[in-house]
């Protein structure tokens, strides 16, 4: 949905990445100079959230009289008490919660049943289907906005979190699918025609045997699809307009226009807004690296 | 299409005892709920969008009058609609090949004997994973003529004089919103393809080097042909997602200064949502649409191709 988009997918060659990174523990010598040259870039990498970081943690007034480089001579925690309460974080951050849990289990549950279909259960026009399923990828979010909202409207469901559900589902079906149904392709014809023969129907073989075998993908996927809901702007700016139903992304765009002349509380709501996606990505990222880099390794 | 029809006929022989056939009701059992989701909030409202681009709706009123071509005969000759044009040009040219070329150039020397591996590719991964809004958040507040960041950075090692107010002038300011794109899509392709080239064999190397090939040579004889797979990954994906900016210029710049950054995102809901043209704000979609579509079928051809086999 956003730019994370990912990706990437074909994890054809999943299963035989393991072995070949045998990442030798030999001690670097020559290394020194690639790693000081990469360390560098690194630190320019992070230095804007570092410095968002160093700047969330002062006064404002010790950020206007020594400038924004400066090391603070003061620290305070004041600005983020401030910036939670102003920015109405509160609320976004709760309707953002129900919509990541709302979304993603379902989300990646019925993808999750397209891609078994697909994969295994030789449905009819399939390639077709996948054809369309696939051009899903490509089309921007803008050209549907304008339809969605008159039926969403009609519907009455503007300004509500469950309106953006159809559309956060739909725009993530196309990556879901296509990301599970290589992994369900994996896994051997046999098993499934043993449990046939043990009576096992369709639904059974899904849940008991698919759907565990594939819990890596699943993860990945679930949490691919969990930050770009997270992150998604386009639909809940225009879906939603009462502040107690603003998302994170919304309520941070206009949390910006009335900060503009606080940067240290500008800083420290931006660090709210980020926080959690940033200890999510650090504890799965291992996740995510295996999941966005599983197509490159093949051939 | 032929591409597509002969990938439909090619079908290899499967390891499957029983004849081919298909797996009837109980198969569409399992796709429909994901099928109906995407056609009615993603197929349908697309195309309901071609629709009201053959419309004057202004978004509000219960009528409107169909118009044929007329909303296309105006964007081609809008003013604003070549600036963006223009700009998704320049956005989708230099947020693909600086990040791929960073994130390769990355990727080699991380594959390389550098310490501190794990964190390193952490930290140029970061920015992917945060929402655009605060990307532009962030940006802008470096970006500040006043307090931020960047300007001070200039003053400090005396260059006073390119202390400027970066995403407020025409000069800069597609520049200044392509950086923090620029800072964002590097990690992507630079994870793609430290992943490619941990797969590549040790031996090729090695032999390469018995038959005296400079560094450069293994570079452009062993290493390019074998990231093959992965170039063609990080680019379709990064082209495919280029089409779809939005969130940075919106937040950033909304556009201007005046309609120096407008892209043909920003530009359609700027007429949809604030001038009341959704007729015309459709059309414009439509056309950027079209294009990433025509763009992309190689790669989503390709995809069911080898999701078919």
């Amino acid at each position: 949905m956003t730019s994370i988009a990912p990706v990437a997918a074909l994890p054809e060659a999943v299963v035989s990445t393991g072995p070949a990174a045998p990442d030798t523990k030999k001690p670097a010598k020559g290394g020194l100079v690639t790693t000081a040259i990469v360390a560098v870039v690194a630190l320019v990498w992070i230095a804007p959230l570092a410095l968002l970081v160093v700047t969330a943690v002062r006064p404002l007034s010790d950020f206007i009289s020594t400038g924004p480089l400066a090391w603070p001579k003061d620290f305070t925690l004041s600005n983020f008490a401030d910036a939670w309460r102003i920015g109405n974080f509160a609320s976004t951050y709760r309707n953002s919660l129900i919509l990541v849990l709302l979304k993603v289990p379902l989300g990646v549950l019925i993808s999750a049943m397209l891609a078994f279909a697909l994969a295994k259960l030789r449905i009819r026009f399939g390639r077709v289907i996948m054809f369309s399923v696939f051009l899903g990828l490509t089309i921007p979010i803008y050209i549907t906005i304008v339809p969605i909202f008159i039926m969403l409207r009609t519907a009455g469901a503007t300004d509500s979190l469950i309106g953006l559900m159809g559309p956060y589902l739909a725009f993530g079906i196309p990556f879901e699918v296509l990301v599970l149904q290589s992994f369900f392709r994996q896994v051997p014809d046999e098993i499934i025609e043993a449990a046939k023969i043990d009576g096992a129907n369709s639904w059974r073989i899904f849940f008991t045997i698919m759907l565990p075998l594939s819990a890596p993908a699943l993860v990945t996927v679930g949490i691919l699809d969990a930050v770009s809901t997270w992150n998604e702007l386009l639909f809940a700016l225009i879906l939603l307009n009462s502040d107690n139903s603003k998302t994170i992304p919304v309520g941070l765009l206009n949390f910006q226009g009335q900060f503009a002349n606080n940067n240290t509380g500008l800083a420290a709501g931006i660090l709210i807004a980020v926080v959690p996606i940033l200890i999510a990505y650090t504890l799965l990222q291992r996740y995510i690296v295996g999941g966005l880099t599983a197509g490159a390794t093949k051939g | 299409m032929t591409a597509l029809t002969t990938a439909l006929a090619r079908t290899e022989p499967v390891a499957w005892r029983k004849p081919k056939r298909h797996g009837g009701l109980s198969a569409w059992l399992f796709a429909v709920p994901a099928l109906a989701v995407y056609v009615v909030f993603l197929v349908y409202p697309a195309l309901t969008s071609l629709w009201f681009s053959f419309t004057d709706w202004d978004g509000l009123s219960p009528t409107y009058n169909v118009v044929g071509l007329d909303n296309y005969a105006a964007v081609v000759q809008d003013p604003v609609v070549a600036t963006a044009a223009k700009n998704n040009l320049v956005w989708t040219v230099v947020t693909l090949t600086v990040p791929v070329v960073m994130g390769l150039a990355l990727a080699i020397l991380l594959n390389g004997k550098v310490r501190g591996k794990p964190i390193l590719r952490l930290i140029f991964y970061t920015p992917a994973v945060l929402p655009l809004v605060s990307i532009a958040s962030i940006w802008g507040w470096l970006y500040n003529p006043q307090y931020g960041a960047i300007n001070e950075f200039l003053r400090l090692i005396g260059l006073d004089a390119l202390a400027q107010p970066w995403l407020g002038q025409d000069s800069t300011a597609l520049a200044a919103v392509m950086v923090p794109a620029i800072w964002l899509r590097t990690g992507f392709p630079m994870l793609l393809y430290l992943a490619a080239l941990q797969g590549i064999p040790k031996e090729l190397y090695e032999a390469a080097t018995v038959d005296g090939a400079t560094r450069w040579q293994q570079f452009l004889f062993v290493t390019m042909p074998s990231l093959k797979p992965a170039h063609y990954i990080v680019i379709a994906l990064s082209l495919i997602d280029s089409f779809k900016v939005f969130d940075l210029i919106y937040a950033m710049t909304y556009g201007g200064p005046g309609t120096t950054t407008q892209v043909m995102g920003t530009w359609m809901y700027a007429n949809v949502f604030q001038y009341y043209n959704a007729g015309y704000g459709t059309a414009i979609a439509v056309v950027i649409t079209v294009v990433a579509i025509v763009v992309s079928i190689p790669y989503v051809l390709s995809q069911t191709r080898e999701h078919s086999r």
